[in-house]
């Protein structure tokens, strides 16, 4: 990359730095000085007014004390990991997809894992808020006419979960010990439309003499699966799985439309995110929110780090 | 992509696991696209008929043989959708106007700044990309609420610019980073020539970066476009006026404000996708190959 004339560019073409001034411009004012006044403001008790009054690390000290808060992060763990278990099926799909033969066919169910793409997010989410509604929704009148609710109730009574009882519909947003459950289950069967489309390119570069040379070795299909896609689309796993975590420990969206702003009863769903959202949109106090908000921070920025350094693909 | 079209010649697998695996993934699509059926075929009832008949949509050939007489579970209810036209269409207004002005602002400073980057190296550019790529690791959970008070601050608040702005510089960062890639691999020769021929940059920017790069520019737009489209939790905070909500906060305030009557709830629900159906329809090439390749660039 380096170029002998650097000296003369600059004179010549100074003026290019003009062309990075508005990204730079919008990126500083909306990104990073938001991150800074989120550091300066978690020093002061804080309510979103002009009176501010400096507490040193008060917001801290009572965020480490806060029993809410730390119970979100299990709630929030929990979630990651079903999600990174959640990949499976769009990996077996897109695995499945590039295994066919015809090309139409291919690119039909191509087109059609991005149909849902064209379904508002939070039409999807309202959807299926109906989905898991106690009286009208279609998840308890389907186990009531496969007769799968009998199964759940035999199964409470055996274990004394005290969840599901015969006559009483359930109610899988309501009842504390079925919240986490339920936002796991939510989404089923957990086709990601992009990290299917970006499996598939991983797998299309896959040299085809592979496939020659494991089937003259005798290898069945999972050995396949095994010994040749799976480890070739590593890259493209790791990159899905790094931004789910992210995004996921971020989240708060799902949980806020689906629970409420306390995350439904006895806090079941309270994620991180929306205990800072709740704080400082339901109960004014924006320099608690922005010290909890760092502290989340630092927990994603870790968790990316040691991402970055450990679970490392050779390519 | 041209290998994606030799490949699936070269399995020799015997024929009949052909069939499992188009089985297994129609069986999936088919549960993946439920919430899809159950939106339009209730968007045509009402509550009494859902409840009679909760999964098929109504059957006119079938005469009405429920007790009720004065009510016909039969027919399609389609005034459920003037309602949901009614109350969808200002916000979808809304919606296009923020999603619209969001993605050609943001493209337009994306391939500026991609153009600085990708053209030449000039001093202080590393540093410059490296301030960028930083915010892209960088989580963005603890700026949400001194967001929300700078915006008050510039008197932005309550207005549908406070979620352009907000999207236009969000949107920067992963852009340029794609475009940066489409750019460098452009044949230097171009600009040369056209440097020869007195181009500006912004002459070389219009005739030569944007037919280069139209097709990854075109899924780009897409997807700030939809992205746009499914926000919801920056205009719930930053918006206060019905007249300006847009999709996202009037869906929130529909879930919360009526007695749950279910075909309109779902009609206003398909109104609501019906502009991103439209895109999807024209543009489904970018959608399915160019979300892929540029999957593989970024």
């Amino acid at each position: 990359m380096a170029n002998p004339n650097l000296q003369g560019n600059v004179r010549r073409e100074w003026r290019l730095y003009l062309f990075v001034l508005p990204s730079l411009f919008l990126v500083c004012t909306f990104a990073y000085f938001p991150a800074a006044s989120a550091l300066y403001h978690s020093f002061f008790d804080w309510s979103g007014g002009d009176t501010k009054e400096f507490i040193g690390w008060g917001n801290f000290e009572r965020a480490f004390a806060d029993e809410i808060f730390w119970k979100s992060f299990i709630v929030i763990f929990t979630l990651v990991l079903a999600n990174i278990v959640k990949l499976i099926p769009s990996i077996t799909v897109a695995v499945l997809i590039h295994r066919m033969k015809s090309d139409s066919a291919q690119y039909f169910y191509r087109v059609m894992v991005v149909v849902p793409m064209i379904v508002p997010h939070i039409v999807i989410l309202f959807i299926w808020k109906f989905f898991f509604d106690p009286n009208l929704g279609i998840l308890n009148n389907l186990l009531d006419f496969t007769r799968l609710k009998t199964l759940l109730v035999w199964l409470d009574q055996q274990f004394g979960w005290e969840v599901f009882y015969a006559d009483v519909p359930i109610g899988w947003l309501s009842t504390p010990e079925l919240i986490v459950p339920s936002l796991i289950f939510w989404g089923f069967p957990w086709i990601g439309a992009v990290g299917v489309l970006i499996y598939l390119a991983g797998l299309q570069n896959i040299d085809r003499e592979l496939y020659e040379a494991s089937e003259i070795d005798g290898a069945g299909p999972f050995q396949q699966f095994f010994y040749i896609e799976f480890p070739l689309i590593l890259t493209q796993v790791r990159l899905t799985m790094i931004l789910l975590i992210i995004s996921t420990l971020q989240g708060y969206g799902q949980q806020f439309l689906l629970l409420g702003e306390n995350g439904g009863p006895a806090r079941a769903g309270l994620t991180p995110g929306l205990w800072m959202f709740n704080r400082a949109f339901f109960n004014g106090e924006f320099g608690y929110a922005c010290s909890l908000g760092l502290l989340l921070f630092f927990v994603i920025l870790v968790l990316t780090w040691v991402n970055n350094k450990y679970v490392r693909v050779d390519k | 992509m041209s290998a994606a079209h030799a490949m699936p010649t070269h399995f020799r697998q015997k024929k009949n696991l052909e069939w499992i695996k188009h089985l297994v993934v129609i069986g999936v699509l088919c549960i993946e696209l439920l919430p899809f059926y159950m939106m339009l075929q209730i968007s045509v009832k009402d509550n009494t008929t859902f409840i009679q008949n909760p999964w098929l949509p109504p059957n006119p050939w079938i005469p009405d043989q429920s007790a009720h007489a004065d009510i016909d579970t039969s027919s399609w209810r389609w005034s459920n959708y003037d309602y949901g036209i009614r109350l969808i269409a200002p916000y979808v207004a809304n919606t296009v106007f923020v999603a619209v002005l969001s993605a050609s602002g943001t493209l337009f400073f994306a391939i500026m700044g991609a153009y600085f980057f990708a053209r030449y190296k000039m001093p202080f550019s590393s540093v410059l990309w490296g301030l960028f790529l930083f915010l892209m690791l960088m989580p963005g959970i603890a700026n949400i609420v001194p967001l929300f008070s700078l915006l008050k601050g510039m008197h932005l608040l309550n207005t549908l610019w406070a979620l352009i702005i907000v999207h236009m510089s969000g949107g920067q960062v992963f852009n340029m980073f794609v475009l940066r890639h489409f750019m460098e691999d452009i044949p230097k020769d171009f600009f040369e020539a056209a440097e020869m021929d007195g181009a500006t940059h912004f002459q070389q920017i219009r005739h030569i970066v944007i037919p280069m790069c139209a097709a990854i520019i075109g899924t780009l737009s897409i997807f700030i476009f939809i992205g746009s489209w499914n926000e919801y939790l920056l205009p719930l905070i930053v918006l206060r006026d019905k007249e300006l909500f847009t999709l996202g906060v009037g869906l929130i305030y529909l879930d919360g404000e009526y007695v749950k009557r279910w075909g309109l709830i779902m009609s206003a629900f398909f109104v609501a996708s019906v502009p991103l159906i439209i895109i999807f329809l024209f543009c489904m090439k970018l959608f399915v190959r160019g979300l892929s390749s540029g999957a593989i660039k970024g």
